[in-house]
């Protein structure tokens, strides 16, 4: 058999006609695995919506213990750090090393922040009692005798939405350290497009967490 | 559109994504205006807020994720997937909207 190497760059796999199509192949990938997750979080969601038909007065009342400042911070680092990592790719895609790496590192260091701030609204609600779970939430504050419901939902929102933060520092820091060794260019940037494209995932998710638990009135 | 276009991949410049980052806060510092300023009586406040939302959401998934300039193969999974999800809170609702009681356990 042909020696493939010698016809195809080293970064495409022999199963793929060239770099184009293993470059359109990964990104419908990662589509795929974003209509899962969309339905994953489409779970707690409908969660979400059936609670919130059957007991309104009770979002209503136990959202006032949700700190609206810290979620519009919040919500303003995971954009900007959307921004970031758009600007990650393009510098990727222009060459341009020290723009690709530059941007990796806020990026990396805005999810950084978003966590702080979490684990800061996190430990004072549990400080006040706010846990999930019936038999450990003892705070009250919120005349409703189903307040542990709504703290039950926002835990887990929050929780697994924070959970996906997590992964993305791990990946980002992957990618960093592989654009470091100089992977990366106009010829080849498919894992920073794919992780980009989780990131922004992360971020559309918050921006309808934001509204939905810290904005009801 | 007037960078170069190797392999046909759009590349946006950094003036229309710090215009999308730029409207994406505008728009957050909207929503929380007409939360906690602008008082809207139920239920326009949640279509406010939603509808900011999915104005938002759009933004991302247009010029972030750049469905705007890809093939529209990806945009048709990620309208499948949010059609799924109505079907899935449809189904849901027309059970927990109608039981006489709520949950009797509770």
């Amino acid at each position: 058999m042909a020696n493939h190497s010698s016809t195809h760059p080293a970064h495409v796999q022999h199963h793929f006609v060239d770099s184009e199509q293993q470059f359109d192949s990964a990104k419908m990938g990662m589509w795929v695995f974003i209509v899962n997750e969309v339905l994953f979080f489409g779970g707690l969601f409908c969660a979400y919506i059936v609670f919130r038909t059957w007991y309104p007065d009770l979002f209503t009342q136990a959202a006032t213990q949700l700190d609206t400042f810290w979620g519009a911070v919040n919500t303003v680092v995971l954009i900007g750090s959307s921004l970031t990592v758009a600007m990650a790719i393009r510098s990727a895609q222009k060459n341009q090393q020290r723009g690709l790496e530059i941007n990796l590192l806020i990026t990396i260091a805005l999810a950084c922040v978003f966590l702080v701030i979490k684990y800061f609204e996190y430990s004072h609600k549990i400080h006040i009692g706010i846990l999930p779970g019936a038999e450990n939430y003892t705070f009250e504050g919120i005349d409703h005798p189903l307040a542990h419901v709504f703290f039950g939902i926002y835990y887990i929102m929050t929780g697994v939405h924070g959970l996906h933060v997590i992964v993305g520092i791990g990946l980002m820091l992957w990618i960093y350290f592989r654009a470091r060794k100089g992977e990366f260019g106009s010829e080849y940037y498919t894992p920073v497009e794919i992780t980009g494209l989780y990131w922004h995932l992360v971020d559309l998710i918050w921006i309808f967490l934001f509204p939905l638990l810290y904005l009801i009135e | 559109m007037s960078d170069n276009h190797k392999h046909g991949h759009h590349i946006s410049t950094p003036a229309q994504l710090w215009a999308v980052g730029g409207a994406l806060i505008v728009l957050t510092i909207v929503t929380v205006l007409f939360a906690r300023v602008i008082h809207l009586p139920y239920p326009f406040n949640i279509i406010t807020a939603l509808a900011i939302a999915f104005t938002k959401a759009g933004l991302v998934a247009a010029f972030f994720m750049n469905l705007y300039w890809d093939v529209k193969f990806n945009l048709m999974l990620l309208i499948a997937s949010l059609a799924f999800f109505i079907l899935m809170v449809a189904i849901t609702l027309l059970d927990t909207l109608y039981r006489i009681e709520v949950v009797p356990s509770f």
